[in-house]
């Protein structure tokens, strides 16, 4: 009882010395990064992992050393407001970061409708944003210099699985796609029509739907008498849902399917039970992957000590918020200099692996980084073929339905 | 052979459809309310089945007369206290209180029961047999011969009983329907508890097909609306044409013209038909 109270007094005084330090001016040897994220509001879920995921790498840069410039020591630091999940006070929020704050360097917010706006702040005041929170392409095809992301294209969402479909034996000759007609899901499918076209896999069947549609058994009937090796799927869960459940019914079963959203999610496999072995999906990021770096040497470190910190596992969410803090410590090192336009031009050049894997931006300021292929096997989801190499077994072919026990 | 998929296909979804706009064609003619809660009313039907089948393991065909009954009821109450109060108001007010019950009803669902996807999964959810080249999954099958049999009964009770009888003079004749004694605000409450009943049926075999969600409703209140106004309002058989042509149109242009195209072939045949066919494709010709 008596360590109890001797440690909830201590934690008192931890949460008192923290709010001292975050309100009071910060001495010359700090750099801050700033930040406006959902705290509260639609996005507060997401936004806590991203808020979670800065802490906890500014707090590990800083013990371990934080960050050189010109031979002295800086140590970072966060300043933080909550937006609400609001983008026109995230903007404001934003705004007020550069002017009265004058924080050095920008952190994203989390969402890309929230993340569109708030990138011309960062532009207008010539001020790095990196964000691990908006993938939209309407982000970095504007031409701005200065927002940065660490999640991946639209168009590079099935490139490991299409990669991947070569390899295997026997290799994937024909294949279908089909994606809903939003402006996400269009882009995977402009992604997917090249890397086909470079793999050699012949398009059998290439549709959009609409993502309210329900009944999937017309187009169904027409993608089994094409009988393709691949069933390449872009939409809402609840699209993956219906079309897995009534290929079922319609007794469908390719060599290989995969799905942009869903199969990472336990909902999902929760949902389809038995029906969702063997489907293969993507994720920037697993905590089994081979990736590591400085700070933290590999992605099972770091969801370990995110896990015993936070209590909850780390997901790409989390990885991609810890890359952005990351980089600007290796940008900053790199350009030797607290001065944004350097600290930019270190970011566009930038090219080091971490827990989250390779961090390098293409010349849009996006992250060029593929996905990792991962399949449901029994219950679990086990990654499949990363960055160019199988890294695990895949169940393939795919068994008849009938097969299945 | 895809030409036959195509058709069986649009048939056995036709079906569905078809039970679905039962009730809302019901409601409409005998009462002149567009009940914009039909579809929420589906959804507690298919709430229902999932809780049954979830909790205490019951067959979702064998639990449907459980489903029935609990919506008829609550159909019952909601218009005997609630919607009793405007029958005769401006369509306006109708609107206007059946758009409120459907918030409040997919809020509380919201609360109660989250907004995660559920799915009725019984261990023949999936089976199929083959004919000739054609897969017909059992689910759906048993899904029409369902709603069949519901419609047939359905439409017994309304030609052959007192109870039917009173339905419809309340509907042709208020005034007359009064005068021989039929006590009209409990024939309202029954028409309104046989319409979310017959929702109640449909919600039951939705979620056996797709997946349930709170906010499943609204689509569902839309697609009954065309599928009522293409058969023909108040005529029980209109409905189920229409859900038949329908599920023929969607399966079809899904098809052969592409899948994005089932809405504005749908709604481009609604058009049409109030055009040409103001009543319906089986309407009686003076209308309501």
């Amino acid at each position: 009882m008596k360590r109890c109270g001797f440690g909830r007094r201590w934690l008192g005084l931890a949460v008192v010395g923290l709010v001292v330090t975050a309100t009071t001016a910060w001495a010359a040897d700090t750099i801050v990064l700033g930040t406006a994220i959902s705290q509260t509001g639609k996005y507060a879920r997401e936004g806590k992992f991203y808020v979670d995921a800065y802490q906890m790498t500014v707090d590990a840069i800083n013990k371990a050393g934080g960050v050189k410039v010109g031979g002295k020591t800086y140590t970072l630091e966060l300043k933080m407001y909550d937006d609400q999940s609001d983008p026109n006070l995230c903007v404001r929020l934003f705004t007020r970061l550069v002017t009265s704050d004058k924080v050095n360097f920008l952190l994203g917010p989390y969402s890309s409708g929230i993340t569109i706006p708030a990138s011309s702040v960062s532009e207008k005041y010539e001020i790095p944003m990196i964000q691990g929170g908006g993938a939209s392409e309407k982000i970095f095809d504007r031409g701005y210099k200065y927002i940065f992301g660490t999640l991946p294209k639209a168009e590079f969402y099935f490139q490991s699985a299409i990669e991947a479909a070569t390899k295997m034996n026997p290799p994937v000759k024909t294949a279908a796609l089909l994606y809903s007609n939003e402006a996400f899901d269009r882009s995977v499918a402009e992604g997917s029509r090249q890397w086909l076209k470079e793999q050699k896999i012949e398009k059998v069947y290439d549709e959009e739907y609409q993502p309210a549609t329900q009944d999937f058994t017309s187009i169904l009937a027409v993608i089994k008498s094409r009988n393709p090796d691949l069933i390449l799927l872009a939409g809402h869960v609840e699209n993956s849902l219906n079309f897995i459940r009534q290929a079922q019914a319609s007794d469908i079963s390719p060599k290989m399917w995969v799905f942009t959203v869903g199969p990472p999610t336990a909902d999902f496999r929760k949902t389809l039970g038995k029906a969702a072995e063997y489907v293969y999906g993507v994720t920037p990021w697993l905590e089994d992957m081979e990736v590591g770096g400085e700070i933290f040497r590999s992605a099972k470190e770091f969801g370990k000590q995110f896990r015993e910190r936070f209590g909850y596992e780390a997901d790409y969410h989390v990885a991609s918020g810890a890359a952005d803090v990351l980089a600007y410590k290796f940008a900053i090192e790199k350009a030797n200099s607290l001065d944004p336009k350097r600290v930019r031009d270190a970011l566009a050049s930038l090219d080091v692996e971490t827990l989250y894997g390779r961090v390098k931006f293409d010349p849009t300021g996006q992250i060029a980084m593929g996905q990792v292929l991962i399949q449901i096997q029994d219950g679990k989801l086990v990654p499949v073929y990363v960055a160019g190499k199988m890294v695990g077994k895949p169940l393939y072919p795919m068994p008849k339905w009938g097969q299945r026990k | 052979m895809l030409l036959l998929q195509v058709l069986v296909n649009g048939i056995l979804l036709g079906g569905l459809y078809g039970i679905m706009a039962i009730g809302m064609s019901l409601i409409w003619g005998v009462m002149n309310i567009v009940n914009i809660a039909h579809g929420p009313l589906i959804m507690l039907g298919a709430y229902v089945t999932f809780w049954t089948f979830t909790l205490w393991g019951w067959d979702p065909f064998l639990s449907l007369p459980v489903t029935i009954l609990s919506l008829f009821v609550y159909g019952y109450l909601l218009q005997r206290f609630i919607l009793n109060l405007i029958v005769r108001a401006q369509l306006f007010l109708t609107l206007l209180i059946t758009f409120g019950v459907e918030v409040v009803m997919v809020n509380l669902a919201r609360i109660f029961w989250s907004s995660d996807l559920r799915q009725v999964t019984p261990s023949y959810a999936a089976a199929n047999f083959a004919v000739g080249g054609l897969t017909i999954p059992y689910v759906r099958l048993w899904v029409f011969v369902t709603t069949v049999v519901v419609s047939v009964i359905f439409l017994l009770l309304m030609e052959r009983t007192r109870l039917g009888r009173a339905i419809r003079a309340t509907a042709e004749e208020l005034r007359a329907a009064r005068l021989t004694g039929i006590p009209v605000g409990h024939i309202y409450a029954v028409t309104y508890g046989l319409g979310a009943a017959l929702a109640g049926a449909a919600g039951a075999m939705w979620g056996m097909l797709f997946p349930i969600t709170p906010i499943m409703g609204g689509a569902l209140t839309l697609k009954s609306f065309v599928v009522a106004v293409l058969g023909g309002l108040g005529t029980m058989m209109g409905a189920i044409v229409g859900g038949l042509v329908l599920g023929l149109a969607e399966s079809f242009s899904s098809t052969y013209i592409g899948p994005t195209y089932p809405n504005a072939i749908s709604f481009g045949l609604l058009v049409l038909i109030l055009i040409f066919r103001p009543t319906g494709v089986l309407g009686r010709g003076e209308g309501r």
